[in-house]
């Protein structure tokens, strides 16, 4: 389990994360919905040490990350992470080299699965195409949780639903996973978890299906009474 | 150990066209100038001898015979190596920023690698003492070779031969590059060695802290600066000559290791702890 305590995150004067606490566990999809500037990546680089917080506390299944940590969890911005003049074999070939957790096999089918060419330049990749370069590196990971800042962010329809497919496939089953994204209505319907949050707090933290199944409502509703009040 | 040797080579790679390029331009434009300053002297000699009818043992005795102390003088010699030095100077930066800025989110992988962080540090900085190292070692693998290009230029009788020692030691600067002695190695390699760490450490400060992360870095540079020549204040100003050369010495080594010490483990706990991407 993810647990995210009472965590506090300043830039400068101003508070971004004002305590804000939530829990994402092994299997379930938490989807942390805000408006810009709410704070959504700065909680996920929180998440990855990537950038420090000035209070609170950061658990993964109970221990602070350490090296050790990166072997369990992954974190697939939305911007790639690899060097623009590498091509897609080559990031993957680093990722092999650094990473025990690295499974080759799963590598090849997300290669199939989003139909992408090993050796194509970062570079030369269109938007749609280096946001599944980014998602294939971090899947590949034979970890336990994914964190995801929007992955739908910028690209086009059939991307889009090419990505979401993953969702519903084996890649994400039994893996904790945390997205942030604005375009919900593409995993709505598969989101276990919504985290919402504004000024820098959690605002409403509740169980999709429940929400489905006792009041009806579908998360972008619940959206809407939250932000539109 | 096998992730520090992984990040070593991946870095080595990333340079190795800039590498490739200084090497280029130094090996040109010192051949270029073994063969310029050769031609002006053989040209100088012929005009003497030829046209203003003077005799040999007259021209040596004036102009006296040409020496590779003559190239080495030049720009043409002199330049590359300022270059190769300006282009190392600059790459301590460029190392840790490119991975930052602009649309390069390289940092991301760096800093989430099942490794300890500060192997992204170590590789780094070795990655400047093995530029540095090549350059010197390609400057020594060249000179022999820029030598016999002016032997086959200049005849015997117009040219006094050195060995690459006299060469170097005629010339002060050189041995700071290609020093003399072991002990001057580790010495002013040493302090090489040091000044990166500490910049390396003022540009993590910056990374972690921004604005408020370059006075740090600044205060920072200049507490090690004073930390390391502390002796040598001491030895001036208060113990008026107390420490013999050699315990002065021993007390440098002791200051840059503690210096560097401090360095590392100060830039460990920002890479843990501090660094934003």
């Amino acid at each position: 389990m993810i647990e995210v305590k009472a965590v506090e995150k300043k830039f400068g004067r101003k508070k971004i994360l004002k305590g804000v606490s939530f829990t994402a566990n092994k299997g379930e999809i938490t989807c942390l919905i805000g408006i810009n500037g709410v704070g959504k990546t700065t909680i996920l680089n929180a998440i990855m040490a990537l950038t420090p917080i000035n209070k609170g506390q950061i658990l993964i299944d109970g221990k602070q990350i350490d090296k050790n940590t990166f072997e369990k969890i992954t974190f697939i911005p939305d911007a790639i992470t690899m060097l623009p003049h590498m091509t897609i074999a080559e990031a993957m070939e680093f990722m092999n080299d650094f990473y025990t957790c690295w499974n080759q096999k799963r590598a090849t089918e997300l290669l199939g699965f989003f139909r992408l060419n090993p050796s194509d330049r970062i570079a030369s990749l269109s938007k749609g195409n280096t946001a599944k370069v980014n998602l294939l590196l971090g899947l590949a990971l034979d970890v336990d949780y994914v964190l995801m800042d929007e992955p739908f962010s910028g690209i086009d329809m059939f991307s889009r639903e090419e990505i979401a497919n993953v969702f519903t496939s084996h890649l994400i089953e039994n893996r904790g996973v945390i997205i942030t994204t604005h375009e919900i209505g593409d995993i709505e319907h598969l989101i276990d978890k919504v985290v919402l949050l504004d000024d820098g707090m959690v605002t409403k933290e509740f169980s999709a299906e429940e929400v489905r199944e006792n009041e009806g409502k579908s998360v972008i509703d619940v959206m809407r009474e939250v932000y539109q009040r | 150990m096998k992730n520090y040797l992984k990040l070593v080579n991946f870095e080595l790679n990333r340079i190795t066209k800039l590498f490739a390029v200084l090497l280029g331009i130094t090996f040109v434009t010192q051949i270029v100038g073994v063969i310029v300053v050769s031609r002006d002297y053989l040209n100088m000699a012929n005009e003497k001898l030829y046209e203003e009818m003077m005799s040999k043992a007259v021209f040596l005795e004036s102009f006296g015979q040409m020496s590779f102390l003559q190239i080495v003088k030049s720009v043409w010699f002199v330049g590359p190596i300022a270059l190769c030095i300006a282009g190392v100077a600059f790459y301590i930066f460029i190392i840790w920023y490119r991975d930052w800025v602009g649309k390069n989110t390289f940092i991301y992988r760096l800093l989430m690698l099942p490794t300890t962080r500060l192997n992204i540090f170590y590789a780094k900085i070795t990655n400047i003492l093995i530029m540095t190292f090549g350059l010197v070692a390609f400057q020594l693998i060249i000179l022999p070779i820029e030598m016999l290009v002016m032997k086959g230029m200049v005849p015997n009788e117009f040219r006094t031969d050195m060995s690459v020692k006299e060469i170097v030691n005629s010339m002060p600067e050189l041995t700071i590059i290609i020093p003399n002695s072991v002990i001057e190695l580790i010495l002013y390699y040493g302090a090489g060695l040091l000044v990166v760490s500490i910049l390396f450490t003022a540009i993590l400060m910056e990374r972690s802290f921004r604005w408020k992360g370059i006075f740090a870095g600044l205060i920072y540079s200049a507490l090690a600066v004073v930390v390391l020549i502390s002796p040598l204040l001491l030895q001036e100003f208060v113990l008026n000559g107390f420490f013999y050369p050699i315990e002065l010495l021993v007390l440098e080594i002791v200051m840059g290791l503690i210096v560097l010490a401090a360095s590392i483990w100060m830039s460990g706990f920002l890479l843990m702890k501090k660094i934003t991407v």
